[in-house]
């Protein structure tokens, strides 16, 4: 139903920066929804959705335009490329603490920047890849109906699999981590199995976000990215499905339409963290799961 | 190659090694005694570098002067960013640790952008083009002092963490909260002095490589992620293992730098912290506070 309709979308509107606007959302609600999958309901802090996005994005155009692949077969590729990664920060860390997860995939995301900007002979630099096309998606309109498409089928995926097993065992282990071990679950397998999930769907529409830009260049690595993502996610309530769904809509569209300067943007995002980890020590979840704890309770 | 080049990449990595031993070691101390990853420490290495370059250029400080001012300036910062943000935080506040002093590194770094722009300043001294040549060998002046003074930090930490009685309470409060507390350590103290080491070292560190390096505002993402795998090969919290491993990968980051890409140079910390973390993931030299 939701498909159909925004599939329809082009046709009100030939508008290219709306057009635009939709691929954003539909973009950063994969990606929020990924970090949501493991910080909202695994508990774990990821600083590399950012490094699997833009993995992603590079492993396809890499692949496309040295190798001459064709672009369905490195769409999936790119998803692979991006779940190794995540699977390599996941299982060297996660044996330590969640200190060092938070550690390792924020240094991961840093450097994947840095090896885009440096290692010249590949990636050509801070000159980025141009010319990214995919025959017969040249126009905004047919590009815009198959990221909608991707991102749907994504979402679709990530709710089955959160109502599923896996989530509720995600959600087990973050209470308890303890407990759940006694019950049968490998915490560091459903933890793994989460990242992965994550890392493939943001490889997926980094892989689809750079062929829209018909470029990619080391800023799919940018920090404001994973800022973003946070936001998203803190606001529409960690471990909340369809509230960070909602924020990913509100924030892909609000900050362009106030026009900040980067800078400005990123500083205020920072504020605004800073300010929901003073007042509200539980993030924004804890308090809505607080507030409804205690309607619950007055009812009764 | 020859002897030379060598000795002299081997000069800059250890220059390099120590400064990353000045950051990693307050991270790690920080960690150790208030199981919070600072994100924002970097910020405040940078915040050191530009406050002095803003010294020598509109205050018209010495040398000397500016390394002190600017380290004491960023002492009192680590006081008050303990009473703003860290002293309410407990251990168990894992992601709002995290998140707290990220949004903090994020405000401190765009803000650095808006107001001074990424432009590299270069910080002036009479000894920028000094050096002591010793054969064959070229000893920039600048590079030495560095050297000087952050032993001179290293072993005044050495000493005040094996050899004080603040010192013994911090190796104690990192091994167990509640027998620390049980025998009448007050916690708030420590950790409010482990902050101001740490800030404080971070400002000296940005203060003494200034004049070796250009300043500006995103210098700390840069380093902090360094920093980061120092800690981790160090083994989290390990203070001595963390200066350890700072000086290791300054001179390894140097020897690569001078014979294979760049990039090689810059991802070595980070492939040291994977191996690390794969095969001995307590870190090289085990975890807690440790002379």
């Amino acid at each position: 139903m939701v498909w159909l309709v925004l599939l329809c979308v082009p046709w009100l509107t030939s508008n290219e920066y709306w057009l635009d606007t939709g691929i954003a959302i539909a973009t950063f609600a994969v990606l929020s929804t990924g970090l949501n999958l493991i910080y909202g309901y695994g508990g774990l802090l990821s600083f590399a959705q950012v490094a699997f996005f833009g993995l992603g994005g590079y492993g396809a155009a890499l692949l496309v335009t040295r190798l001459g692949c064709s672009f369905w077969l490195a769409l999936p590729a790119a998803a692979v490329i991006a779940t190794l990664a995540g699977l390599l920060i996941g299982y060297s860390s996660l044996r330590l603490s969640r200190h060092a997860f938070a550690i390792v995939s924020l240094s991961f995301a840093l450097l994947c920047g840095i090896v885009a900007r440096d290692w010249v002979s590949l990636t050509r630099g801070s000159m980025g890849i141009p010319g990214l096309s995919l025959p017969g998606f040249d126009a905004p309109a047919q590009m815009y109906r198959l990221t909608v498409t991707a991102a749907l089928i994504l979402l679709a995926g990530f709710h089955v699999l959160l109502s599923s097993r896996l989530g509720r065992a995600l959600q087990a282990i973050k209470l308890n981590e303890p407990l759940a071990q006694s019950q049968g679950i490998d915490p560091l397998r459903y933890k793994l199995l989460a990242i992965g999930a994550s890392a493939a769907a943001s490889g997926v529409m980094g892989a689809l976000f750079v062929f829209h830009l018909s470029i990619v260049d080391p800023s799919v690595f940018d920090f404001y990215y994973t800022e973003t993502m946070l936001i998203m996610v803190i606001l529409g309530g960690a471990g909340s499905f369809w509230g960070v769904i909602g924020a990913s809509v509100v924030f892909s569209i609000v900050p362009d339409l106030l026009r900040f300067s980067p800078d400005l943007r990123l500083m205020l995002y920072g504020l605004v963290l800073v300010a929901a980890m003073m007042l509200f020590p539980g993030g924004f979840a804890g308090l809505l799961r607080q507030r409804s704890l205690v309607r619950w309770r007055t009812r009764r | 190659m020859d002897a030379i080049y060598l000795l002299q990449l081997l000069l800059n990595g250890l220059v390099i090694g120590v400064i990353y031993a000045l950051i990693a070691m307050g991270l790690s101390l920080i960690f150790g005694l208030l199981g919070i990853v600072n994100f924002a420490h970097g910020e405040f290495y940078m915040l050191g570098a530009m406050l002095s370059f803003f010294a020598v250029t509109d205050l018209h400080f010495g040398y000397w002067t500016t390394i002190l001012a600017v380290t004491l300036v960023a002492c009192a910062v680590g006081l008050l960013f303990y009473h703003l943000f860290l002293a309410s935080l407990r251990p168990a506040d894992f992601e709002r640790s995290i998140l707290l002093t990220l949004g903090i590194s994020m405000v401190l770094q765009n803000g650095g952008i808006f107001l001074w722009t990424v432009t590299p300043r270069m910080v002036p001294t009479p000894w920028s083009y000094t050096a002591v040549t010793l054969g064959d060998l070229q000893l920039p002046l600048l590079r030495l002092f560095t050297l000087g003074i952050a032993t001179a930090a290293f072993l005044a930490l050495y000493v005040l963490l094996s050899h004080t009685l603040v010192g013994k309470a911090m190796r104690g409060l990192s091994q167990s909260r509640d027998a620390a507390a049980m025998v009448g350590i007050d916690h708030r103290r420590v950790a409010r002095l482990a902050v101001i080491i740490g800030i404080g070292l971070s400002g000296l560190a940005g203060a003494t490589l200034a004049p070796v390096y250009s300043v500006q505002p995103t210098m700390g993402a840069a380093f902090v992620f360094k920093a980061f795998a120092i800690v981790i090969i160090g083994g989290l919290g390990n203070i001595m293992g963390a200066a350890i491993a700072a000086v290791m990968l300054g001179v390894l980051e140097s020897l690569i730098g001078g014979f294979f890409p760049l990039t090689l140079a810059d991802s070595a910390g980070f492939i040291a912290m994977i191996l690390v973390l794969l095969f001995k993931p307590e870190g090289l030299f085990g975890r807690g506070v440790r002379v």
